[in-house]
């Protein structure tokens, strides 16, 4: 099988680079893997990059032939791998050579190795997508390394996603790229997975809240802590549901004890993924109290499964639904509880099925997958450049900083010509295209996939 | 040595055809060792060694200092070059079993036998490691858990697969 076109398009070959893929589950896992499989349905081949997860290590291949390298290096701080700069540069070369690569999809600013790969990728020569999918200060001195990082690593990147305009307005600010080169695509939604109840779950005068989140600063659960007894106070028919588990977990238990919440106010604990539908189909309203969202996946699984959505205006969360699905407050106790009290009054006109309809028209990930096509055209399109254009753009990033930047981008020039030299490309036996046929025996995951040479 | 052999790089196969098939099959890969290696440790090595017979005639340092430029030349040169190998056979007596020989460049030789009964499967596998990745022809054995190497392969493409396990 040879690279070609597909009608009038280009086929390509995607490296897809982060340290957070399965079996963590999350946004960016889940959007990483929803975005590779919709590629391969549009016949390009796509290869993710990963860190090893506990025992598995290797080479593993998931749905449709996705082939997954969990390369052997040990995440040592929040699922990061460690950051040795050159470290990967030789696994890196190996994988683009074999796989045959001819673009390098790099996700997560938190990423270490995202961003070793996308500098190695660049001295290589290969073109460099980079999709960030959180928002970050400006202020504090952990976001000022991280956006200097940020800067450098995307100083020289052919092309940027962002997952909302808020998103866009944030990196372009914190990395100094040029907008023109930044492109939005929103998340999407499985919404074959998350469908509504079949009959309406209204039978009798209760009204149950759901919130589904990681219970941690960022993520609102101070504001949760002020805002349940207000309004169990005020509603005598309201429930909660509590799904989720963190460090702030002690503060919402102890807030059931002290107003004697526990039979109005359910904790779940850790919720998998597989049952997050059950726990939202079971709730009228989903409350999402974040303080910093690029884009929130979550409420747009919420409104697939037909609840009203209760959430604090922050970052790109505006942008997510339209204003009569979502009911918007400032990230205030006194503000949040006016918008439920809204909520719960016009919860009577909601239909479900309607809106899970609406939600499946406007959001789906094969339409991400074409918008990310016409972004990886572009990139191709892109001019190569040398290592002295190349350092121009380094030296940019600061009076010490740029100066630091260029110097390790020479010394990873020099590494990889002598990378060269000692293991020539050569050597590298490419892999052959395996066509995986309906049916054939799957790899289930494990160990040992049998492959046939040609 | 046979027909049935062709070489692709610095590696070389070659299919031992003095037996009938059914009863033996031997197999070898030879390395052809590489030159371009070789020349830059020992030129690692005289720079390290050249440096500190320098600093200990010249300059008059400690002695201990030539020492550890020596075992830092053999770390090095063990990093290097590892443990060169010269050929790797396989024979296949389908009856019996198959034996991994490995020829190193020192004369040494080490064998390994696997009975036919342990053998389940022999696989084609990406081996990832650290800094590279590579094929390798593996025999699944039962109740093992680990697999039990045959070639670190390279010759990938064209080596036809053939399918010597018999139940």
């Amino acid at each position: 099988m040879m690279d070609g076109l597909i009608g009038d398009r280009e086929r390509h070959r995607i490296l897809m680079v982060s340290d957070f893929f399965y079996p963590n589950f999350g946004g960016v896992e889940s959007h990483i893997y929803c975005l590779s499989q919709c590629l391969l349905k549009l016949g390009h081949k796509v290869v993710v990059m990963t860190h090893v997860y506990g025992n598995r290590s290797g080479v593993r291949y998931m749905t449709n032939g996705l082939k997954v390298y969990y390369i052997p290096w040990r995440p040592f701080l929040m699922q990061n791998t460690l950051p040795t700069i050159y470290g990967t540069l030789p696994i890196i070369r190996t994988i683009l050579i074999r796989e045959r690569i001819t673009l390098v999809h790099g996700h997560s600013a938190f990423s270490t190795l995202c961003h070793e790969a996308l500098i190695h990728a660049r001295t290589m020569g290969y073109k460099v997508i980079f999709t960030d999918h959180s928002l970050y200060g400006f202020a504090d001195v952990g976001s000022i390394h991280m956006n200097k990082v940020l800067q450098f690593t995307l100083a020289d990147v052919s092309q940027a996603i962002c997952v909302s305009h808020t998103s866009k307005e944030n990196t372009v600010l914190r990395s100094g790229l040029p907008p023109e080169k930044v492109f939005v695509i929103p998340n999407a939604v499985d919404t074959a997975m998350f469908t509504p109840a079949p009959e309406n779950p209204r039978s009798n005068d209760e009204i149950i809240i759901v919130v589904i989140s990681r219970l941690v600063y960022r993520k609102g659960a101070d504001l949760l802590v002020e805002v349940i007894p207000e309004v169990c106070r005020l509603y005598p028919h309201v429930r909660f549901v509590v799904g989720g588990d963190g460090p702030k977990r002690v503060r919402l238990e102890e807030m059931r004890e002290k107003h004697f919440l526990q039979d109005r106010v359910e904790m779940l604990g850790a919720v998998p993924h597989s049952r997050v539908r059950s726990i939202l189909v079971s709730g009228h309203i989903f409350l999402n109290s974040s303080l910093t969202e690029a884009f929130c996946i979550a409420i747009l699984e919420a409104a697939s499964c037909g609840l009203l959505t209760v959430s604090t205006r922050v970052g790109g969360v505006p942008e997510v639904l339209p204003d009569d699905m979502v009911v918007l407050a400032e990230p205030d106790p006194v503000d949040m509880v006016q918008a439920i009290k809204k909520a719960i009054t016009i919860l009577p006109t909601i239909d479900p099925q309607d809106m899970h309809k609406r939600v499946k028209k406007l959001y789906d990930w094969h339409d991400v997958a074409r918008r990310t096509e016409i972004v990886y055209d572009r990139a191709m399109k892109c001019s190569n450049q040398n290592l002295l254009e190349r350092l121009s753009r380094y030296l940019s990033c600061g009076s010490w900083a740029g100066k630091l930047f260029c110097l390790v981008m020479i010394i990873d020039f020099l590494l990889f010509h002598l990378l060269q030299l000692v293991q020539p490309a050569i050597d590298i036996e490419e892999v052959p295209n395996m066509v995986m046929s309906l049916g054939e025996g799957s790899t289930a995951g494990d160990d040992i996939p049998e492959q046939s040479s040609r | 040595m046979g027909e049935n052999s062709f070489a692709h790089r610095k590696y070389t196969y070659f299919h031992d055809q003095k037996y009938p098939c059914e009863a033996i099959d031997i197999h070898h890969i030879e390395v052809q060792s590489n030159g371009a290696k070789g020349v830059f440790v020992s030129l690692l090595a005289a720079i390290v060694v050249g440096n500190a017979l320098y600093l200990v005639l010249v300059k008059e340092k400690s002695v201990t200092l030539l020492f550890s430029s020596f075992l830092l030349w053999a770390f090095l040169r063990k990093l290097l070059l590892g443990k060169p190998v010269k050929k790797e056979s396989v024979v296949i007596m389908p009856t019996l079993g198959v034996q991994l020989e490995t020829l190193y460049l020192s004369g040494r030789i080490m064998r390994q036998f696997v009975p036919v009964s342990k053998i389940l499967k022999p696989v084609l596998q990406e081996c990832v490691t650290p800094v590279t990745c590579y094929w390798s022809l593996s025999l699944v054995m039962r109740e093992e858990e680990e697999l039990a190497p045959v070639f670190k392969v390279r010759l990938l493409m064209e080596i036809r697969k053939r399918n010597y396990v018999h139940h």
